[in-house]
């Protein structure tokens, strides 16, 4: 595995920007009407941070489970991995971060435990405004067909930062962040390479 | 690789019907009636044309009816202009489906001069990766076999080498890129029997003129080259800068056919594989592979006005 060493990033990235969001392109196409479940979750996490019910926390949890695994399945595996030779292992990553957010968030009830950081709370509103309502505007923003949006529950981007602005909300051990801020940094590096 | 130079002239009037009229400018009117340029393969004396088709990034495209259509559409122009050689890897994502499907669609499995790659750490998956690439390329056999990158190279080596005699591939090569790992790679060629060998060389990466380039010479094996745009970065520093009124002597107008002249004109390389997922770029390129090549005083010259303007 020493030759590994001498790829630079550039080399491991071997498909275009183009054919990168024509996938997601295709991918919005072949999953309708899928996105009115990704919306509903969306709603469904803002309400649970607003009125806060007895369930919000576990609710949450399991919402991020399913939108982990889905995007693990339906978009790194399936589609993603088509192009990139390596996306079965982000997509191995994804499902770890479902099944340890199924067992502290779902099975052990520890999405209860609310941060008292005023900061994180208004950082963690902004970042979770700003993944729903702006992210998927950013293909149309950006000049490209606004049929390649990335929403959250669907694609992996909106995914993880949803992920991270509502683990700021509460008290959660560093493990829990590893995965999705791993994600952001790649897909970032990636995006920049390409 | 099947009768190229007898075929060749006749491909590239073909190549003018098929719509790339608006390049019939004097030069191109010449070099279509000059035949293609070929190099030879020294170990077996055969001639492949000097410009193939290389497919890492441009084929990748998954399973997109569209973009298929469109690799199958850029391969159908190579072909026209008279092109052989398509090489891939299966490092490359889909690129080798991709060229499996615009084979089918072109009923051009049995003339395409078939290179592709082996590329596991495994040694004991090579065999089935390379059985399901001739699959994905839905041909009889590979023309070339590479070791892809030097990885695993021993082991690759010796299985290919006992395909190559079972008839199972006709040639063996190993590849690197990006100027990595030269000089293990020059211990292979002087020790292995390689009927091939591919690197990145390009009018400003020139480092294996000194050494790689003339140690196929003195081995006898041919030579693959791979960016020779550097990825594509050569052509986006040079569109706006002016091509030199002197390119026209050799044939060249655009920076593209340019710096593969400059390749292929050198007399070690036998030939370069610019990618590409533009009909009108592979267009441009093939026209390369028509008309005059520069002599070293023209290469000469060629260096140095790059050199100066990039």
């Amino acid at each position: 595995m020493g030759e590994l060493a001498s790829y630079h990033l550039s080399d491991l990235i071997l498909f275009s920007q183009s054919t990168y969001f024509r996938l997601f392109e295709l991918y919005n196409q072949a999953v309708w009407p899928v996105h009115l479940l990704a919306i509903s979750f969306a709603c469904l996490i803002v309400y649970a941070f607003w009125k806060k019910p007895a369930w919000s926390g576990r609710s949450i949890a399991a919402i991020l489970v399913v939108s982990w695994s889905w995007v693990a399945v339906a978009f790194l595996y399936q589609r993603f991995y088509q192009i990139h030779v390596v996306a079965n292992v982000y997509a191995t990553g994804f499902i770890v971060q479902a099944l340890l957010m199924l067992w502290y968030g779902v099975l052990k009830n520890r999405l209860i435990d609310f941060s008292k950081s005023k900061m994180r709370i208004k950082a963690g509103s902004v970042l979770l405004i700003l993944s729903l309502c702006v992210y998927p505007l950013i293909a149309v923003i950006s000049g490209r067909s606004w049929m390649q949006f990335e929403m959250f529950a669907l694609a992996p981007d909106p995914t993880a930062l949803v992920t991270v602005a509502v683990f700021m909300f509460f008290k959660l051990p560093v493990i829990l962040y590893v995965i999705p801020v791993l994600w952001l940094v790649i897909s970032a590096v990636t995006l920049s390479a390409m | 690789m099947k009768d190229q130079n007898t075929q060749s002239r006749r491909r590239f009037l073909k190549f003018i019907a098929c719509g790339a009229g608006s390049l019939l400018s004097p030069r191109f009117i010449n070099a279509a009636t000059s035949p293609i340029i070929t190099k030879t393969i020294p170990s077996s004396n055969e001639k492949i044309p000097a410009i193939g088709l290389g497919s890492s990034r441009t084929f990748n495209v998954g399973n997109d009816s569209q973009a298929l259509d469109n690799v199958a559409e850029v391969m159908r122009h190579f072909f026209i202009a008279g092109g052989s050689l398509i090489d891939s890897s299966p490092m490359y994502g889909s690129s080798q489906p991709a060229i499996g499907y615009g084979l089918n669609k072109l009923g051009k499995n049995s003339d395409v001069f078939a290179a592709d790659k082996v590329w596991t750490w495994n040694t004991d998956l090579g065999s089935g990766q390379m059985e399901k690439s001739r699959k994905y390329w839905n041909i009889d056999a590979f023309d070339l076999m590479q070791v892809h990158n030097l990885v695993e190279w021993e082991e690759h080596l010796e299985l290919l080498k006992k395909m190559k005699k079972r008839g199972e591939i006709r040639y063996i090569g190993i590849t690197t890129s990006h100027g990595r790992q030269h000089d293990e790679l020059a211990e292979i060629m002087k020790t292995q029997p390689l009927d091939f060998v591919q690197f990145s060389y390009n009018i400003i990466d020139r480092e294996v003129e000194e050494k790689l380039l003339p140690l196929a010479r003195e081995h006898g094996i041919a030579t693959i080259i791979n960016r020779p745009f550097q990825r594509g970065d050569l052509i986006d520093e040079l569109e706006d800068k002016p091509l030199p009124s002197w390119a026209a002597q050799i044939g060249c107008e655009n920076w593209s056919q340019f710096l593969l002249k400059f390749v292929v004109s050198h007399p070690d390389v036998t030939c370069t594989i610019p990618a590409t997922s533009q009909v009108a770029h592979i267009k441009e390129n093939m026209l390369a592979c028509y008309g005059k090549l520069p002599d070293q005083a023209m290469r000469t010259r060629m260096i140095e006005y790059v050199e100066k303007i990039i």
